[in-house]
Order: C-alpha cells, then sequence, then structure tokens
C-alpha cells in the first residue's frame, strides 16, 4: 500500500522532467535523420559515395572544365603519346585524346548503369508489388517469367539479345540490360509484400477504408522501401559490369562512342606498348563498381542496423 | 521426399516447354540468319532456296520447332551450319573442356572461400578478416575480362612465367607426364579468373554463419568440456556453418554450362562459352539452341539438387 503510493508519486513528479532527458531527445529525430546519422558514420561507404558524385562530376562538367571536349577528333601525328600535360592519360594508335574519351566514356557508362537500374527497378517493383499483393494469376505469370529469367545464364542471354535487338544505342542497351536485372528486384518485392500485406497496419488501413494501390504504395512500399534501395545501389554497378562487357566483347556501344569497356577492348592488344589505353578506363570501371558496392553495403547496415555485426 | 523430388521433376517440365520455346523464337529473331554462313556469293536464288529446304529453314516456325523438338527427345540436335558436323558430337568436344576448367576453379574457390570465411569469421576484425574484406570488394568490382587480361599480360607476356591461351602447347611432342604438366599449366590463368569471383561471394556467406556458429550453446559447451581450439573450429564450427554454403555451391555449380563464357572467351579455352560466342557469330542456330537448353536444363538440375542437399544436410528442414 505504502510503496504504490509512493510510487504512483514519483512517477507523477518524474513525467514533466522526462522530455527533456537525452534519451528522449534522441527519438526526435525522424526515421530519416536517423537512417542518414548512421550512414555518415560508416567511413567507407562515405568514401564510395564522394567518389561516385566525383565521376558524375568529372564526366559530366570536366569536359567543359579541362578543355578535352573532343573524344572524337584524332590526331594521327600523336599516335600512342604516354600521358603528358598536353595529353593527362596519353593517346590511342589513332590519336584520340583518351582523357576526353574517359569522360565522355564515363558518361555513357554512367549513364547505362543509372538508367537500366531505374528501368528494372520501376518494372521489378511494380510486378513484385503486384504479384505479391494480390497473388494467384499474376503471381504466377510473374514467378514461371522470373523461373525462365534465372533458368539462362545471363550473360548468354545477355549477347543473343544484343545481337537480336540492339543497335548499339545507349538506349537500346539501357534496354537489355535492365531486361535481365529486373527478374531479382521482383522476387525481393514480391517477398517484402507476401509479409507485409498480413501484419496489422495493414489491416488497420483496410479498415479505415483504403484499398488496392493506396494500400501498396502508400502504405506497404514504404516499408519495403529498404531492401529495394540497397538492391537498387548494387544494381548500378552490377550494370556497369554487364556494359562493360557486351561492349568489350563487341555487343556493346558501338565505336567510335566510346564507353569504358570498349576502350578496354580497344588497348588489350596493345597493352604492352600503351598500357594506359587499358589502365585508365580498367581503373575506372573497377572504383565505380566498387563505390557502388560500399555505398550499397553502407546503406544496408544504416538501414538494418541488424546487420552490422555480420 | 521422394514424393517432393517427383513433384519437382514434374514441374520441370512445363517450364523446359516454355524455355524451349523461347529460345526457338528469341534465336529466329537473330537478324542475317544462317545465310551468313551458307551464303556463296557463286549460289543463285534457286541455290539458296535448296540450302534453306535442305536445312528445313523454308519451313513455316511451328513445324520447324515441333520437327526440333521431336527430334531432340530422340537425341538428335541436329546437324550444325557451319562445318555439318553432329551437334552432339560438337559438344562432346566442348563440354569436358568446361566441366574441367569449371570444377577446378570451384573447387579451388570453395577451400580458399571456407578458409577465409572461417577464420575472419572465428576471428572478426583481424588480418585474415581485412584481407577477406579486400578480396571480396576485389572480386566483386573487378570484371573478369579485366582481371584475365592483366593476369594473362603480367604473367604471359612479361614473365614468360604461364601460357595465355588454350588447352595445351601446339607442335609439341610431351610425354605423359610432362603433356598433363603442360596442360596443367593452361588450366592455372582462367581457374584463378574464374573462381575470383566464386571467392568474393561464398566467402562472405561463410563469414556470417561462422559468426552465427560461434555464438550457439554447444560451441561453449564444447569450450568447457575441454576441446582444443584447432578441433572446435575444425569439428564444431567448421561442420554447422558449411551448412548453408552447401546449397549456394549447388546453385552456382548449375551455372556450368553457361557460366565460364567470359573466360573461356578470354583464354581462348576450348569449351561451351566460347562455341557459344564463335556459334553466335556464324549464326549457327542448331548449336545455339542446344547449348541455351543445355545449360538450361543444368540450371534447373541443380535448383532441385540444391534444395534436396539443403533437407540432407540439415534434419530440421522437411519437404513434403
Amino acid at each position: 500500500m505504502d510503496i504504490t503510493n509512493s510510487l504512483d508519486i514519483s512517477q507523477e513528479e518524474i513525467e514533466p522532467f522526462l522530455d527533456e532527458t537525452t534519451a528522449l531527445d534522441q527519438q526526435r529525430r525522424s526515421q530519416l535523420r536517423i537512417i542518414f546519422d548512421r550512414f555518415v558514420r560508416n567511413k567507407v561507404a562515405i568514401v564510395g559515395a564522394c567518389f561516385l558524385i566525383f565521376m558524375v562530376v568529372l564526366c559530366f562538367l570536366g569536359p567543359l572544365v579541362t578543355g578535352h571536349n573532343q573524344p572524337d577528333v584524332t590526331h594521327p601525328l600523336d599516335s600512342l603519346k604516354p600521358p603528358s600535360a598536353a595529353y593527362p592519360l596519353g593517346t590511342d594508335l589513332i590519336g584520340h585524346d583518351q582523357f576526353a574519351r574517359v569522360m565522355y566514356g564515363g558518361r555513357l557508362s554512367l549513364l547505362v548503369g543509372l538508367g537500366s537500374m531505374l528501368v528494372a527497378v520501376f518494372f521489378g517493383v511494380t510486378l513484385g508489388a503486384f504479384a505479391g499483393f494480390y497473388g494467384g494469376l499474376i503471381d504466377n505469370i510473374l514467378m514461371r517469367v522470373t523461373d525462365i529469367a534465372l533458368a539462362v545464364p545471363a550473360y548468354l542471354l545477355l549477347f543473343l539479345l544484343s545481337i537480336a535487338y540492339s543497335d548499339g544505342s545507349p538506349l537500346s542497351i539501357i534496354l537489355l540490360i535492365s531486361v535481365l536485372s529486373w527478374t531479382y528486384t521482383a522476387r525481393l518485392v514480391r517477398g517484402e509484400f507476401l509479409a507485409l500485406r498480413e501484419r496489422e497496419y495493414v489491416l488497420a488501413a483496410r479498415t479505415i477504408g483504403a484499398r488496392g494501390l493506396r494500400l501498396m504504395f502508400r502504405h506497404i512500399l514504404p516499408n519495403a522501401a529498404g531492401p529495394i534501395i540497397v538492391n537498387a545501389t548494387l544494381l548500378i554497378g552490377a550494370n556497369i559490369i554487364f556494359e562493360s562487357v557486351l561492349s568489350y566483347f563487341g555487343f556493346g556501344l558501338q565505336p567510335p562512342a566510346a564507353s569504358w569497356g570498349n576502350m578496354v577492348a580497344d588497348g588489350k592488344g596493345l597493352l604492352d606498348v600503351a598500357p594506359w589505353m587499358v589502365i585508365a578506363p580498367g581503373l575506372l570501371i573497377f572504383l565505380t563498381v566498387l563505390s557502388s558496392n560500399l555505398v550499397g553495403d553502407g546503406l544496408r547496415d544504416a538501414l538494418d542496423p541488424r546487420m552490422t555485426e555480420r | 521426399m521422394g514424393r517432393y523430388i517427383i513433384r519437382r521433376l514434374l514441374q520441370t517440365i512445363p517450364l523446359l516447354l516454355l524455355l524451349s520455346i523461347f529460345f526457338f523464337v528469341l534465336i529466329h529473331a537473330l537478324p542475317g540468319g544462317p545465310e551468313r554462313v551458307l551464303q556463296n556469293p557463286h549460289l543463285g536464288a534457286a541455290g539458296q532456296a535448296a540450302l534453306r529446304a535442305r536445312f528445313g529453314l523454308d519451313q513455316p516456325l511451328p513445324i520447324q520447332y515441333v520437327r526440333w523438338v521431336g527430334n531432340m527427345l530422340v537425341g538428335d540436335f541436329g546437324n550444325s551450319f557451319a562445318d555439318n558436323q553432329p551437334v552432339a558430337a560438337v559438344l562432346q568436344q566442348r563440354f569436358p573442356n568446361t566441366v574441367e576448367l569449371f570444377s577446378v576453379a570451384l573447387l579451388l574457390a570453395l577451400v580458399l572461400a571456407v578458409f577465409l570465411g572461417l577464420v575472419s569469421g572465428v576471428r572478426q576484425n583481424s588480418l585474415t578478416d581485412y584481407t577477406l574484406t579486400v578480396v571480396s570488394y576485389f572480386g566483386i568490382a573487378m570484371p573478369a575480362f579485366l582481371l584475365g587480361l592483366f593476369l594473362q599480360d603480367l604473367f604471359g607476356v612479361q614473365l614468360h612465367w604461364l601460357p595465355t591461351s588454350g588447352t595445351e602447347t601446339l607442335g609439341m611432342n610431351f610425354d605423359a607426364f610432362n603433356s598433363f604438366y603442360d596442360h596443367f599449366l593452361h588450366l592455372l590463368l582462367p581457374m584463378v579468373t574464374l573462381s575470383i569471383l566464386f571467392i568474393a561471394g561464398w566467402s562472405r556467406y561463410m563469414r556470417s554463419s561462422t559468426i552465427d556458429v560461434v555464438k550457439q550453446d554447444y560451441m561453449r559447451t564444447a569450450q568447457a568440456k575441454g576441446v582444443s581450439p584447432t578441433a572446435m573450429l575444425l569439428r564444431h564450427a567448421l561442420r554447422n556453418a558449411i551448412i548453408p554454403l552447401i546449397t549456394i555451391v549447388a546453385l552456382d555449380f548449375g551455372q556450368i554450362a553457361g557460366g565460364a563464357t567470359i573466360t573461356e572467351g578470354i583464354f581462348a579455352w576450348p569449351g561451351m562459352g566460347s562455341l557459344f560466342l564463335d556459334s553466335l557469330d556464324k549464326r549457327d542456330y542448331p548449336v545455339l539452341l542446344a547449348i541455351l537448353l543445355i545449360s538450361a536444363v543444368f540450371v534447373i538440375t541443380f535448383n532441385i539438387i540444391a534444395d534436396i542437399l539443403y533437407a540432407v544436410v540439415d534434419p530440421r528442414i522437411r519437404y513434403s
């Protein structure tokens, strides 16, 4: 009796001060803010993010600032020149300014990586959401289509499709690569939707009258956003590799248009005479893909703190 | 379990049917068509029509498809357009090379991945752990064609240690041992190139399952009753941590028929992948179709094997 009394009193006394404690201060941060803070603390991921931003700035603004803006002009007298002040990354056999080509090629590589990710995520999320939410026929069709896509080694299909349907333009390559990469996203989203649609908050939303598209995209999708964002980030890197492999084997962007992949292919026979022809674009592919993976893993840790100890 | 396997096998029949239609339509959509190889400038229109008729290409697509599937069911994949050899014979030449390359590369990857993953899972933030992180990021971000190119240049062209392409030194008359040794040297570079990506993925997997396992109570029990650290690692941790990896390895092994295409292309390794690239150039429909279908059969089969293995190694999982 005595004890409960004193407890009641103490609670009343403490409560007015509760919101001034630091622990509760932290709860005032928005979910986004918490995730952002966690991401920023991950130094490796920040390095990756900075490098990606740097690459975008270099490729899209670099030609204007540095004056190396003529990737297609040949300088036959300056054939196979090593890196110098005039040509910071040297020249190739017919005297292309490799620095300019690396930047213009980077535009295409980044564009293809980003573009095909967006297309793949758009279709993957839409189809995965419908299949996971409604189930039934849509789900069955989607699962069979992804079964087909998973049953063929990706590169065989990629080479075949590029011969059949690609005209070597960036747009056709973007569509081609997204055809191959949307299936994983679709399965991922489907799984998330299957699990989330049974949750109480979805039921609650249903009881106050939300249904169909509103439930899917207003209530369920935001809660599935984490894995989708991580997947999207990793897709950028994977798709840049896809593009470079295509271009390397001559199925991708056609010369004279430069991409990092076909620059490596151009230089492979001259590796001993002009190693800079391979090293510069090769290193950029490597570092860009590496950065996108670092950012993706950083985002995963930030979005799902249980994963950090892994 | 038996019923489960039978059900899975039955499910593959419609899938294979769908796949065969998909492949057939896709291949026949290739621009250029087989005339690219068959065409002889001296051949008139009548001769060309006769050639098309000889390969049955003048028939409507559905009829060609039915004929193709019917022949395949009795083991006849048709003849290659390029050299008129039976496709089955061509594949028999190439497939063993791919199996060899893929198997040794995956074996190397498995050994290294298990070692790296186990050690870095037990000792997080140790030197091995950092090595693993670097290796796995390197493996994921390094395109195979680039790695292959650099390895070729370094060990083949600069150092003259290793051959850069093919499976054997031409024009040499080796005795049995030297010919084996020569073949082994040719295998080294493609093997390493192919294994990097698998090492990267598998070792991360092994690491996280090791971290889960070492936290378990039976590990503490083992330690309490005085089991030596090595025995704990090998007999208790390894055996349980490797379970999830086994299914992943089985899944990846299903990629065998087409999964080494890039590596084979770089090192001119005469396997299924380089055959595919050649045949694509020649629009050799029967060969392309056979490779696609065989690779799909392998992927599907190993998918089922992976699911079964999962239940075999982990008795808690039951299928009905």
